[in-house]
């Protein structure tokens, strides 16, 4: 071992091992006192360097600036998780909005321009014809036709629950048509009549009309 | 310390797996994983900048940095270029040497611990106050020498001999070959020694003179 190449790999060696390169080294310092005092030294810097280590070795940040890094940490993320929000809930507003749109316009092309107008103003016009059924005895039903005459709201119904109606014709005498509210004649109260009868989802009648054979 | 491979003391750096696993967590706003990272990172980066710029606000002010850009950019973070010890490392190398340009020949001689509170000698050590006058000035010496190096040198002393890292660390950390390290060192080293020997020497001047 020459001295550069001792000044380059010897300082690194632990002289004290037996290995070949130490006892190289070995066999160079003592035949060499620039490097021996080189060794010296350098073992003292080491010392030195080592001693300066221990100083700091249990150096830490200190605590206030893991507080400052989660409270930015806390506002960046509840800044994105807000952001984020908002989005959402104009992506929602935005669908309902639509929903809300395209229901109307259905409904308003199902029910058409004239429904809206009969449903300001009694008397009312049927949308749907259900079902029909015949019977020729009192009381019994007959075939009710959705004909266009219009139909005239019982007193106590509400407008709009008409929309989903059944139409059924009946035949009673006229002083039954007291017990829907409405005013009979007494001299004609035993008439047999017969009646259309808009009746609600619910069964019960909404509406009536006479048909032109009564009058 | 086995200089030439292998890991040693605290300078080791946690797996990468786990340490992926937890900034991962992080970036979706997991502030127990961001604070887990700091944890167990915040230390070595700290005493690398503290040991490179002799200021306990320096360094601090860099491990604030360091962490904020975890914070910020966690995506920056490439797993397959290396380990989060190396990477955080590497961005506390950079905010040293912006430090160390804009204030080249500020440096504090003060020791402190963590909390900045200066350290007190133990009174109940019986050598003698000169042998512990004599013990801190060689200490102001070898500190004053470390810091007055040039930047390169200086933190391949700081990460070698301070941090007690490998040359292969070292290499991984300063992004240069492993031969590079060594002539770094070895460079270092014979500056240190002149600059300890100029030091000893001046108040032995001054002394003369008066």
């Amino acid at each position: 071992m020459n001295c550069e190449e001792f000044a380059f790999e010897g300082l690194d060696l632990d002289l004290d091992a037996e290995v070949a390169e130490s006892a190289a080294a070995r066999e160079h310092l003592r035949g060499c006192p620039h490097c021996a005092a080189l060794y010296e030294s350098s073992r003292t810097l080491r010392a030195d360097l080592c001693e300066l280590a221990k100083l700091t070795s249990d150096a830490t940040a200190p605590s206030r600036v893991e507080m400052r890094l989660r409270q930015e940490f806390r506002t960046r993320h509840t800044t994105d998780k807000s952001r984020g929000r908002v989005v959402v809930a104009s992506w929602l507003l935005a669908a309902a909005a639509l929903i809300v749109v395209a229901t109307s316009l259905v409904l308003w092309q199902r029910h058409g321009v004239a429904n809206i107008a009969g449903t300001r103003q009694s008397p009312v016009q049927p949308t749907a014809v259900h079902s029909v059924a015949t019977g020729p005895e009192l009381g019994g039903t007959l075939i009710a036709e959705n004909d266009g005459e219009q139909f005239a709201l019982i007193p106590g119904a509400i407008p709009g629950m008409l929309d989903d109606t059944t139409v059924v014709r009946v035949q009673m005498e006229r002083g039954s048509l007291g017990a829907l509210g409405l005013s009979v004649n007494e001299e004609h109260a035993n008439d047999v009549v017969q009646v259309d009868l808009l009746l609600g989802a619910d069964g019960q009648p909404q509406a009536y009309r006479l048909p032109q054979s009564n009058n | 310390m086995d200089k030439a491979g292998g890991t040693s003391g605290e300078t080791h750096i946690e797996s990468p797996e786990r340490d992926d696993v937890l900034l991962k967590r992080s970036a979706r706003g997991d502030e127990e994983a961001f604070t887990q990272l700091y944890r167990r990172n915040q230390a070595q980066i700290y005493r690398f900048a503290l040991r490179m710029t002799g200021q306990a606000w320096a360094a601090e002010e860099i491990v604030q940095d360091v962490f904020m850009t975890l914070v910020r950019e966690p995506k920056k973070y490439d797993p397959a270029r290396g380990s989060l010890g190396a990477f955080l490392y590497g961005i506390a190398r950079n905010r040293v040497m912006k430090h160390l340009e804009r204030r080249p020949r500020e440096f504090s001689l003060e020791t402190k611990n963590s909390e900045g509170d200066t350290q007190v000698l133990d009174v109940a050590d019986e050598r003698t106050p000169a042998h512990w006058a004599e013990v801190r000035e060689r200490r102001e010496r070898v500190r004053s020498a470390v810091l007055s190096l040039p930047p390169e040198f200086r933190e391949t002393v700081v990460l070698c001999e301070l941090e007690e890292m490998s040359y292969e660390e070292a290499a991984q950390v300063l992004e240069c070959p492993i031969g590079t390290v060594r002539s770094r060192l070895h460079r270092g080293r014979a500056l240190l020694l002149a600059k300890l020997e100029m030091l000893r020497e001046s108040p032995k001047r001054a002394n003369a003179l008066r």
